[in-house]
């Protein structure tokens, strides 16, 4: 208990970096899901072509693993860059498999998803191969500044860098949900999709923004693991996929604010779970949460139960 | 008769030539590779038609399919090796693993059923990766699965003392097995589970309110699924002489996937088929091996967008044509009101002798019902009675409750307040499904047919709830199942029959999406006519009907109650068929019981006049038309 104690501060943090990475990603999968009513599979693939993005630009901009010009402006260009090769393989996969299968039976449109993961998987396997690309992290950040102490807690200037930006980005989905034309047409096409028609809103554009925003969301995610982790492989996005639905269906799948509750929730879940148990059992955890969460309280913890309209 | 005679010859042929085909094909491959890769598409199509089940036959989207086929070999591995020290003969294991898999999937199943699609694929997804998981840890602190490095030797497969070692004694031992599976796969289909799990597939909602009980349903495809993995697990340990944890992952789900929609999901023959040319063509396409995942991706999207009843789905020249009754020898077609005509007495006509009288009993009681959707009150403080053999109309503006009323009686919703006697028991939360087994049966407003179905098995849905062939019966044909079918059969003829040439003779076998909008009313009421009803809920049975076919349904409905004793609760609007066949009106408003009585002393109500025409002004007095 008193390990547990002494620990629990930076178990916290940890927790928070690793939950705000599948907040990120948890958006990608709620946004999607509240206005198609899908599971979006291929989400986890976009995540990790993100990560494979984010090391080409570092890759590129690197000489003798050392970066050509300003660190910070450099990860800014990783994030920026993944976010829009992200969002571009999002818009295109929502163009080829979704879009034709709109009014299709639900599981053709699952199985397409699952088509789509299969396929960005394999593709990445073919042209970057198995091995993990290793992010060369050390020309970012300096040895003097990659340790930062706050009281009892130790943090590392990535971790630092990670948690900034998720919650930054976060904030800014939510200003730009609540405030501009596009998110309440945003919010009105969640809410009845056909009716938002009606009033003259373009279904397929904002549908196609979506695509842009979570897939985005989940690019950056990818880079910013990669930061983490220092590396990133063709598998990692199966994983992540699944941690990062997991904290969409505990906040209550379909809502922004409980996509990035669930996140944070699960990543701390995991943390303090991992001071327990042996590190590798740490994603029967999370899964085990996740089908508990489905089987007690499959709304999630901000849900709405919506009554099927017969 | 000599139809028929020739259509059995030439069904036993083709049963001879695929028996001679499997006598003769092992001894004709090229090689003990091929002979092997024959032998492994054996165990393939055995398991495509496991996952046919789940996810063609009851439309679930599983994705633990790959963990069952695991827990079987695995299973085997563990009690037929010395890991465990374990030697049980394999006709004591294969059960034993196929039983336990069920087991597994009947525990998961009942479990995360109740959840609907996205969530089951994601609940069994993460249940597969637990497996995995498991499976590559569970080395230490005992070495149990044996981690990586898996598990290998196990003792050799022996049946009566036959000794099954050379490959070719598995081809034809796992080949038996496929083709048990393909005959088990048809009786299912072609019977009353192969009937419910069709109409879940199609409107889950509608299948629960004409009596399946949809989620057991659901989890017995799970568990026949599981129990085919676990078997068919079995056998490829045993082929393969060892297991490992990558036999059981991601890709052997998605290849599985792929041949069944390949197939067509449902399509039994496609679904064979589909196994087959997947189990092959890798073969021919080795070069591009490492394409090979990237493909099945692609071939699950394009399938999807383009072709998702599978390649064998409804081919022109494939499919058997029919003969139709609408065409004359030289093949024109003949004007549909001749064919009216001729073959629609309809037996209303035939003056109905009134053989029931009502006998004032109390069949239905509402109590202070009360319904909230979120801050709406869609129904509140509702009470009235229903006598047996009554037809009460429920009238009102739109949204004033009516159809809520319904979905409450019929346990769609729950009610937030009040109860629901029917004959003096308390039926207040009970699942659609029991309540039509006790004998409340509802039709809907914007008609919920089985569209793909044909009207014969629509129609033969409703009977679900009174027959009861478990799995067993069925896969067996024994008594059990013969006598139901055969009652089905005789039931729905009579019942169909009731609407003369509208949904008898070659309409038949008429998928109900092409029947007249009329008809699928009439068809609709068939179908709950077919669970043995007490209680009729009618809900605008003349919505969209012109004024002969209303007037036609007007005098069915009096018809159901004199001929047939129904009792008949009813919504509708239009006053017409109201006031020709009500016993007793009640009008509702905003959820609140207006008026109640004769339709003369309803339509005279000042409150019921107001709420449909709006507050009465200076000018002259509104009233309905008596």
């Amino acid at each position: 208990m008193d390990l547990f104690l002494k620990e629990l501060p930076q178990q916290l943090v940890n927790g928070l970096t690793l939950g705000g990475v599948y907040a990120l990603i948890a958006i990608g999968y709620t946004m999607v899901y509240g206005i198609l009513g899908m599971l979006n599979f291929a989400h986890g693939e976009i995540y990790m072509i993100g990560g494979f993005t984010g090391w080409w630009v570092l890759h590129l901009l690197s000489r003798n693993h050392h970066v050509v010009m300003n660190a910070a402006a450099v990860i800014a260009l990783m994030i920026i860059i993944a976010m829009g090769v992200s969002a571009f393989v999002g818009v295109l996969t929502e163009r080829f498999a979704y879009r034709p299968l709109r009014n299709a039976p639900r599981i053709n449109l699952l199985l397409s998803a699952l088509g789509v993961s299969i396929f960005l998987q394999n593709l990445v396997l073919n042209y970057q191969g198995a091995k993990a690309r290793v992010f060369y992290v050390h020309s970012l950040i300096p040895e003097s500044v990659r340790l930062i102490h706050l009281g009892p807690v130790v943090i590392t200037l990535t971790r630092l860098i990670v948690i900034v930006v998720t919650f930054f980005l976060m904030a800014l989905l939510s200003v730009m949900i609540k405030r501009t034309k596009a998110g309440k047409a945003m919010r009105a096409t969640a809410q009845d999709l056909e009716m938002a028609t009606f009033v003259g809103i373009d279904v397929d554009r904002i549908i196609v923004l979506v695509f842009i925003i979570g897939s985005a969301l989940g690019g950056a995610a990818g880079t910013l693991v990669g930061l983490l982790f220092t590396q990133v492989d063709y598998y990692v996005g199966f994983q992540a996929g699944l941690k990062g639905f997991t904290a969409a269906v505990l906040g209550g799948i379909g809502s922004i604010p409980g996509a990035m509750l669930g996140g944070v929730l699960l990543g701390v879940a995991e943390s303090l779970a991992v001071t327990f148990l042996p590190a590798a059992y740490k994603d029967v955890v999370a899964f085990a949460i996740l089908i508990i969460i489905l089987i007690i309280k499959p709304t999630g913890l901000v849900g709405e139960r919506v009554p099927e309209k017969v | 008769m000599a139809l028929r005679a020739q259509e059995k010859r030439r069904r036993l042929t083709f049963y001879g030539a695929i028996a001679v085909a499997l006598l003769l094909l092992p001894h004709v491959m090229p090689n003990e590779y091929w002979l092997r890769i024959y032998i492994v598409t054996g165990i393939w199509v055995m398991l495509a038609l496991g996952l046919n089940v789940v996810a063609g036959f009851a439309g679930l989207f599983d994705l633990s399919y790959v963990a069952f086929f695991g827990i079987g070999g695995y299973t085997f591995a563990l009690l037929s090796s010395d890991q465990l020290g374990i030697h049980l003969p394999f006709l004591v294991v294969l059960p034993v693993a196929a039983v336990l898999t069920m087991g597994v999937g009947i525990a998961l199943g009942s479990t995360s059923l109740r959840l609907k699609g996205d969530y089951l694929a994601i609940v069994t997804l993460a249940f597969a990766q637990i497996f995995k998981l498991l499976l590559l840890n569970l080395d230490t602190p005992v070495n149990i699965t044996g981690g990586v490095n898996g598990i290998f030797g196990f003792d050799p497969i022996s049946i009566f003392g036959f000794k099954i070692e050379s490959p070719v004694g598995y081809a034809y031992l796992v080949w038996l097995f496929a083709c048990l599976v393909t005959i088990g796969s048809y009786r299912l289909k072609m019977s009353r589970l192969g009937r419910g799990w069709e109409s879940l597939r199609e409107d889950e909602l509608a299948s629960e309110a004409v009596g399946v009980d949809t989620t057991k349903m659901k989890l017995m495809a799970f568990a026949i699924g599981a129990f085919v993995a676990g078997m068919a697990g079995v056998l490829f340990a045993s082929l393969q002489d060892s297991v490992f944890p990558n036999n059981f992952d991601f890709p052997q789900l998605v290849i599985v996937y792929c041949m069944v929609i390949l197939g067509g999901l449902g399509n039994i023959p496609g679904v064979i088929v589909g196994a087959i040319l997947l189990s092959i063509l890798p073969e021919f396409l080795r070069e591009y091996g490492a394409y090979r995942m990237m493909f099945y991706g692609l071939t699950l999207i394009v399938l999807m967008a383009l072709r998702p009843q599978g390649i064998l789905g409804e081919i022109g020249f494939l499919t058997k044509k029919r003969k139709r009754p609408d065409k004359d020898e030289s093949g024109t077609l003949k004007a549909s009101t001749d064919l009216y005509y001729k073959e629609a007495e309809a037996p209303v006509s035939k003056a109905p002798k009134v053989r029931y009288a009502k006998t004032g009993r109390i069949i239905l009681e509402v109590k202070g019902l009360t319904q909230d959707f979120g801050g709406i009150r869609a129904l509140d403080d509702l009470d009235f009675v229903l006598h047996e053999r009554e037809i009460l109309s429920i009238i009102g503006p739109n949204g004033a409750g009516k159809t809520t009323l319904f979905n409450l009686i019929s346990g769609i919703y729950r009610p937030t307040e009040g109860h629901i006697l029917f004959e003096e028991r308390d039926i207040t939360g009970l699942r659609p499904h029991e309540i039509v087994k006790l004998g409340i049966a509802r039709t809907f407003q914007n008609l919920r047919l089985f569209n793909k179905m044909s009207v014969l098995d629509n129609a033969k849905v409703g009977r679900f709830c009174r027959t009861s062939a478990g799995p067993v019966s069925v896969l067996f044909h024994l008594p059990r199942h013969e006598r139901e079918e055969a009652e089905t059969q005789e039931k729905a003829d009579e019942i169909l029959g009731l609407f003369g040439g509208r949904l008898t003779g070659y309409r038949y076998q008429q998928a109900a999406m092409f029947l007249s909008y009329a008809n699928r009313r009439r068809l609709e009421i068939a179908r709950v006519l077919m669970t043995e009803p007490k209680l009729l809920l009618l809900d605008e049975p003349s919505a969209g009907m012109n004024p002969q076919e209303t007037k036609e349904m007007t005098e069915f409905i009096k018809y159901l109650r004199d001929a047939h004793g129904y009792t008949i609760l009813l919504i509708e609007h239009k006053l017409n068929l109201v006031r020709r066949i009500s016993d007793r009106v009640i009008a509702l408003d905003y959820g609140v019981k207006i008026a109640e009585g004769t339709y003369r002393e309803v339509a005279n109500n000042e409150k019921v006049i107001e709420a449909y025409l709006g507050r009465k002004g200076h000018g002259k007095r509104a009233g309905i038309k008596i």
